[in-house]
């Protein structure tokens, strides 16, 4: 019986502490920060990276790594509210990060952002991006640009060639057609948006950018002819079954379909199913559906790294910010994923995307922000589920599209 | 006959996604093709590809307090709300209703929302990151089911058990831990091992309240590498390490079939 | 019966107070934040704007939830039929043969899998020109047709979930006293009506646990719907936990979701309220 009596007092002790608590926090000398980010699958490369900048700066760094991107993000604005603080913590730039930036949670890295602009270690193209209100915050974790991937071997079957303009696009895909292989892929969860962004991108990216910041409206007949025409590209035959849940790479690596859209990440994939770029795969950029436009719309992502300004030593943090830019960690970063950097000067082993990122940072092209980043959430969500039911049912474009808009309407109404 | 006749063709049925699962974690991570995913490859490739998934990984902290939170928290459930369901039912608690339906009502509640205030909360209370905190919740999360089972488990039970070690004078601690305990075994390790399972296999609790690779229960280390796009981690391998990572749970069931082996004839202690 | 010795009493409520304690401190406790913040209006970052019962309102107005109702209705009743009467059927036809144990192997080894690996054992087999497909000779998406998404899931969760079903049901069967079972047989009763007027009957607490189980299991359906379709295509396999954490979460909408989850919980803890009772007073 007193057994009982002091598990019971030792669990009430237990809830009891779970409600007081809290403590004060000492400046602190770091030289292992905490780096939480919501590419669980990528501790391997962020330990790596840890080694790296140990040698280099005294600073290692410890990955946490999520899996679900929106529990992610809740943990991460609740921990504002507590006293587990991130030392540094990916996210996403658009709405979101000028979200956290308005709380006054987020290490202001105006002076980073000139340093390595001036050392030629980030590109001017890339600051708006991270500009709230005239300052800079966070750097880029990592850039990726939106293309076409294609199975080599059957473009070379068929004797096609990457397109100059989208006519020849269609024009390679209509011969696919004719020798009964599927053109492109697409799917109806989550990346369900890849089509809707590069099709309005490559039509009228002022239209997307007014779409994102709720000056234009998914019903405007520019929107409604976008969708339109990606019905058209469904109903010619051109796309595999949504309902087809094989993973992207290996749709690519059977030729099950000949092209696939997606970021230069992508090229992770490809490595770990032994494909080789230049020999069975390549890359190619989108043309415009619209050829009168002055510059290639180019789809383009990127993710924040971010301190806070409470962190635990915030000159620590903002140190491994600094580093973060430079050639040496980048050259690392971008090597061992295979994909592309935000340092111009970072050579890229992949000949297509290496002479991608050279253009891109010579401005040959207009830079898209990716859909995903560029929508608030409430609009995204809305939208990935309308595009995920046009995928299936493409002849309800117009009902999907009001779906979306109610959303944006209900959003914009309290939000600017 | 026609019972196992029935048996062995449902079994068979429930085989064939198993079958799907070896033969494709064993296939060399290069060579997976879904248009011919039910062929074995002849290769013998799981060792190789669960050793890429995990690679650069260390896991071993992460498996130790894995196995800690799976073994120790269904114990402390399993008692607990044994101890409860006993008290309910034997000792006729007054209200027992209520109290069993306060316990019980703890499985209501959609543990996704109780992610962000646990996490507050265990921060404020230093318990964030720490093997006590995963242990704690684990054990609550754990009790009601077993108060369950051991409350109707227990109200199948002849009252006259209870009459009868009264009478010799014994406490009603001792008659729980000495008389219904052990007759409830079974049920008990029933209910061990789904808690078992459920820990094991956990992902959100384990993400959102914990850091450091020593409390971090090994799903988080795996499941990125399963669910990531990033990652693109070719099936086989993600295959891999979904069926490597199940095997302790695997062998716990292997392991207690004995138990649940007995029939009619001898399975009571009446 | 009544009479107890004095001593007993003032120790009863030390029994239940660990679990009654546990229970209200780590899963009650954190749900009443999600029941204040169903009232207001917040984003997760600024501080919870009260706004009353609005949330609710906006429930009888969403035309999403619907289908999210209707789904999560299919999810009970399936829950129901399927792992548990095969569960059933399973345990009953196991539980008394020699090597029993052993035939029930094959049901248990899914319940190992956790929720990405069963993602991924499935995917391939219901995706479109899957095995499934191939199999049956058909050409059906099976995860993309509403309501036939939500049975197709349902079937991986049978699978899944059939083996613990029948390990419960096994742990009734084995709990019954031989006395009554053999004064029946004596009277010359076997086969089916043994079991359903003398087996049946003597296994009911056990099947009160795994049909309350059950009930509460289908209400709250998520991580299978989460990791095979995410609710889609178009919301059309969402569930009402779904919904739940889309809103929450993804929209980051706290107030909206947690006012779905609190009528979730209300829900739940009814249906359980009342199948609970009948049991009590059954037994």
């Amino acid at each position: 019986m007193f057994r009982s009596r002091v598990a019971t007092l030792g669990a009430a002790a237990l809830v009891l502490t779970a409600c007081g608590g809290g403590g004060g926090e000492a400046p602190q000398k770091k030289t292992e920060l905490s780096l939480y980010n919501d590419k669980g699958a990528w501790t391997k490369y962020f330990d790596e990276m840890g080694a790296v900048s140990k040698q280099s700066i005294g600073l290692s760094i410890k990955p946490t790594g999520y899996t679900d991107s929106a529990q992610y993000q809740a943990f991460i604005k609740a921990s504002f509210r507590t006293n587990v603080k991130p030392d540094l913590f990916t996210w996403q730039t658009g709405g979101m990060l000028a979200e956290i930036v308005k709380q006054k949670q987020v290490a202001d890295t105006s002076a980073v952002w000139q340093e390595a602009i001036k050392a030629g270690d980030l590109s001017q193209d890339l600051m708006p991006y991270y500009t709230v209100d005239g300052k800079q915050y966070c750097v880029p974790m990592n850039v990726a640009y939106w293309g076409m991937f294609y199975n080599k071997k059957v473009f070379d079957q068929y004797g096609l060639k990457p397109p100059q303009t989208w006519d020849d696009l269609v024009k390679v895909a209509d011969t696919l057609k004719q020798n009964n292989v599927k053109a492109f892929y697409h799917t109806s969860v989550l990346f369900s948006f890849v089509w809707f962004e590069q099709l309005l991108a490559g039509t009228d990216p002022d239209l997307y950018d007014r779409l994102s910041t709720g000056q234009a409206k998914y019903t405007d007949p520019g929107v409604v002819q976008v969708m339109e025409r990606w019905k058209q590209l469904i109903d010619a035959g051109y796309f595999i079954n949504p309902g087809d849940k094989t993973d992207p790479a290996d749709v690519l690596k059977n030729g099950k379909a000949a092209m696939v859209s997606f970021g230069s990440w992508f090229n992770t994939s490809m490595a770990s199913r032994s494909m080789k770029a230049g020999t069975d795969y390549d890359f190619f950029v989108i043309p415009n559906v619209n050829p009168a436009l002055p510059k290639t719309s180019m789809i383009f992502e990127s993710g924040p790294l971010c301190s806070l300004t409470k962190a635990a030593d915030p000159d620590a943090s903002m140190r491994y910010l600094k580093w973060w830019t430079t050639a040496e960690a980048q050259e690392k970063w971008s090597t061992s994923r295979g994909d592309v950097s935000a340092n111009p000067k970072v050579a890229i082993d992949d000949k297509a995307l290496g002479a991608v990122t050279k253009d891109a940072g010579s401005g040959e092209y207009r830079l898209v922000n990716r859909y995903f980043e560029a929508t608030p959430p409430p609009i995204l969500t809305a939208a990935l589920d309308g595009f995920s039911k046009f995928v299936t049912e493409p002849a309800t474009y117009m009902e999907v599209l009001q779906t979306i808009q109610q959303a944006a309407d209900e959003y914009w109404s309290t939000h600017q | 006959m026609i019972r196992r006749a029935v048996l062995v063709v449902l079994g068979l049925i429930w085989l064939g996604p198993t079958y799907l699962l070896l033969v494709n974690a064993s296939r060399p991570a290069d060579s997976y093709d879904p248009g011919s995913a039910w062929i074995p490859s002849g290769d013998f490739a799981l060792l190789r590809n669960f050793v890429s998934a995990v690679e650069g990984a260390n896991l071993s902290g992460s498996l130790a307090s894995t196995a800690l939170y799976s073994v120790v928290s269904p114990l402390l459930g399993v008692v607990i709300g044994a101890l409860a369901g006993y008290t309910i039912v034997v000792l006729r608690l007054r209200h027992g209703f209520w109290w069993f339906l306060l316990i019980f009502g703890g499985t209501v509640f959609p543990s996704q929302m109780l992610l962000v205030p646990l996490f507050v909360g265990y921060s404020d209370a230093g318990l964030y990151d720490s093997r006590a905190g995963m242990i704690l919740l684990y054990t609550a999360i754990n009790v009601p089911l077993a108060a369950f089972v051991l409350r109707n488990f227990y109200s199948g039970v002849a009252f006259s058990i209870f009459e009868a070690a009264r009478m010799d004078g014994a406490s009603t601690w001792r008659i729980f831990w000495r008389i219904y305990l052990p007759i409830s075994f079974t049920a008990l390790a029933a209910v061990f091992i789904l808690e078992f399972t459920f820990i094991w296999n956990d992902l959100i609790f384990g993400l959102t309240l914990t850091q450091t690779e020593e409390v971090r229960p090994v799903m988080t280390a795996i499941a990125g590498l399963m669910t990531d796009v990033y990652a693109g981690t070719p099936v086989p391998v993600g295959l891999a390490a979904g069926l490597v990572v199940s095997l302790p749970t695997v062998v716990l069931f292997l392991a207690t079939q004995r138990l649940f082996a007995r029939g009619l004839a001898l399975g009571s202690v009446h | 019966m009544r009479a107890r010795a004095p001593m007993l009493g003032r120790f009863r409520y030390g029994y239940v107070a660990p679990a009654a304690l546990l229970v209200a401190g780590l899963l009650y406790a954190p749900f009443l934040w999600t029941a204040y913040l169903s009232l207001t209006r917040y984003d997760g970052l600024e501080s919870p704007a009260w706004i009353g019962l609005d949330n609710f309102v906006k429930l009888f107005d969403d035309a999403a939830l619907l289908t999210s109702t209707r789904n999560t209705l299919i999810w009970v009743v399936g829950t129901m039929v399927l792992p548990v009467g095969l569960g059933l059927l399973v345990a009953v036809l196991s539980y008394d043969i020699k090597g029993g144990a052993w035939f029930r192997v094959p049901f248990m080894l899914p319940y190992a899998l956790s929720g990405a690996g069963l993602a991924m054992v499935w995917s391939p087999i219901l995706s479109h020109d899957g095995v499934a497909n191939r199999l049956l000779g058909v050409d059906t998406a099976f995860l993309q047709d509403s309501p036939y998404n939500t049975l197709a899931m349902l079937l991986v969760w049978t699978w899944q979930q059939l083996g613990v079903n029948t390990l419960l049901f096994v742990v009734g069967l084995q709990s019954i006293p031989k006395e009554p079972i053999e004064a029946a047989r004596l009277d010359g009763a076997s086969g089916w009506r043994l079991f359903r007027h003398v087996i049946w009957p003597l296994m009911r607490p056990l099947t009160a646990v795994v049909v309350g189980l059950a009930l509460v299991a289908g209400l709250k359906t998520f991580d299978i719907v989460w990791v095979l379709t995410q609710g889609g295509p178009g919301r059309n396999s969402e569930t009402l936990a779904v919904t739940m954490y889309k809103e929450t979460f993804v929209s980051s909408d706290y107030g909206y979701g947690s006012a779905v989850a609190v009528m979730l919980t209300v829900v739940t803890g009814l249906a359980s309220y009342l199948y609970l009772r009948r049991q009590v007073t059954a037994t």
